[in-house]
């Protein structure tokens, strides 16, 4: 079992989680017809308590759009972590959240505003866990996204639990993108599991130490 | 006020203390209070039993209660007089289709958390557990008061020593 990651490793999630925002960047722009910036992304393994207050403040109230992303290696039911690979999620404020829908023509906190901040989770998380698939060759698939609104602390920490299992400490791949004109940053974050991120380390040559 | 972060612990015997947990999704907030003087610990598990040797104090629920146990003993909480009050556990992604982590993760750390306290003799007496929403956990030390705060909702009392134990707060 992975106990570390040494900063080669870190490097090259980093140089992945690069390319794979980019790509959900630019989707992202095509699809509301508006440009978007891109911070580079951090690619962190901290503590798990530490982790949490890299990504926000536990208390405060955001958006969040949550896709499990599976590998293809099994058949198995995907139940509690299953063969869940990573997480992408989306983490917005409210006011954020509410721009973005009416940018999209919605009504925000309604069944459509969800489906529509959902379908943004769907687009950057398959161009992201798409460029990830190609420049590894592991088959990845994003599932159906899940709008909640609620503590970041809950939302983060739930995952977070999950995807470090017996570890204490979380690998976060985080990056802000900003939509321009819209007065809306969100954080872009990729959550793999212990399986996978030693799964895309292994693809691209660099195993995790024992 | 002290900060409980997940997979931590805390005790006091300050008056003027406040421990706090906050944003417990699937994780559960365990308060043990003296039910007669100002003494009192709070643990932030995170998941329900420990296989592995290395892990944060509270981070597993069968490891987390009676080490937080033996550290409010050490302030002299007798444990016959100890109470348990527990916030949590809920199912963040009740509605998701598939794949999500941690689907019944929350109800099982429940459960962990219950039995370990079962083991030691500890009532459980008043506890904000399940459902689909965050809390937040706030235990006064000098008031020996636990209160919770569900995501969106107001800060309500939960458990305090002088409440008949007909009259506890179930919160929903």
């Amino acid at each position: 079992m992975i106990t570390r990651y040494d900063e080669q490793q870190l490097d090259a999630l980093r140089e992945l989680a690069s390319i794979g925002s980019g790509t959900a960047a630019t989707a992202l722009a095509q699809m509301l017809g508006r440009p978007v910036e891109l911070t580079v992304p951090r690619a962190l393994a901290l503590p798990l308590a530490d982790a949490l207050d890299a990504v926000g403040e536990p208390d405060a109230m955001v958006a969040s759009v949550v896709l499990p992303t599976t590998g293809s290696a099994g058949g198995a039911p995907v139940i509690d972590g299953g063969d869940v690979e990573m997480v992408v999620l989306l983490l917005f404020s409210y006011a954020c959240a509410a721009n973005l829908c009416e940018l999209l023509g919605v009504e925000p906190r309604s069944e459509l505003g969800d489906s529509a901040l959902g379908e943004i989770g769907n687009v950057l998380g398959a161009s992201a866990v798409g460029a990830f698939a190609q420049m590894t060759g592991l088959a990845l698939e994003p599932q159906p996204p899940h709008v909640l609104y609620d503590m970041l602390g809950a939302v983060v920490a739930t995952l977070l639990s999950s995807t470090a299992g017996e570890l204490d400490f979380a690998l976060v791949l985080d990056a802000s993108l900003t939509i321009e004109d819209a007065a809306c940053g969100m954080s872009f974050l990729l959550l793999p599991t212990v399986g996978g991120a030693a799964e895309l380390l292994s693809r691209i040559g660099l195993e995790g130490k024992e | 006020m002290k900060v409980v972060r997940m997979g931590e612990l805390a005790v006091s015997a300050t008056a003027e203390d406040e421990l706090v947990s906050m944003g417990l999704g699937s994780c559960v907030g365990v308060a043990l209070v003296d039910r007669a003087r100002a003494v009192a610990g709070l643990a932030h598990v995170m998941l329900p039993t420990a296989n592995a040797a290395y892990s944060a104090p509270a981070k597993f629920a069968d490891r987390a209660v009676p080490t937080l146990l033996a550290c409010i003993e050490r302030l002299g909480a007798p444990r016959e007089r100890m109470v348990a009050v527990l916030a949590g556990g809920a199912q963040m992604f009740a509605g998701a289709k598939a794949g999500v982590a941690g689907l019944d993760l929350g109800a099982r750390n429940e459960i962990a958390v219950r039995d370990a306290l079962g083991a030691l003799g500890i009532p459980v007496c008043a506890a904000a557990t399940g459902g689909d929403r965050g809390r937040t956990v706030r235990v006064r030390v000098g008031e020996a008061r636990v209160s919770v705060k569900e995501a969106g909702g107001v800060e309500v009392p939960l458990w305090h020593p002088h409440v008949a134990a007909d009259d506890l707060v179930e919160a929903s």
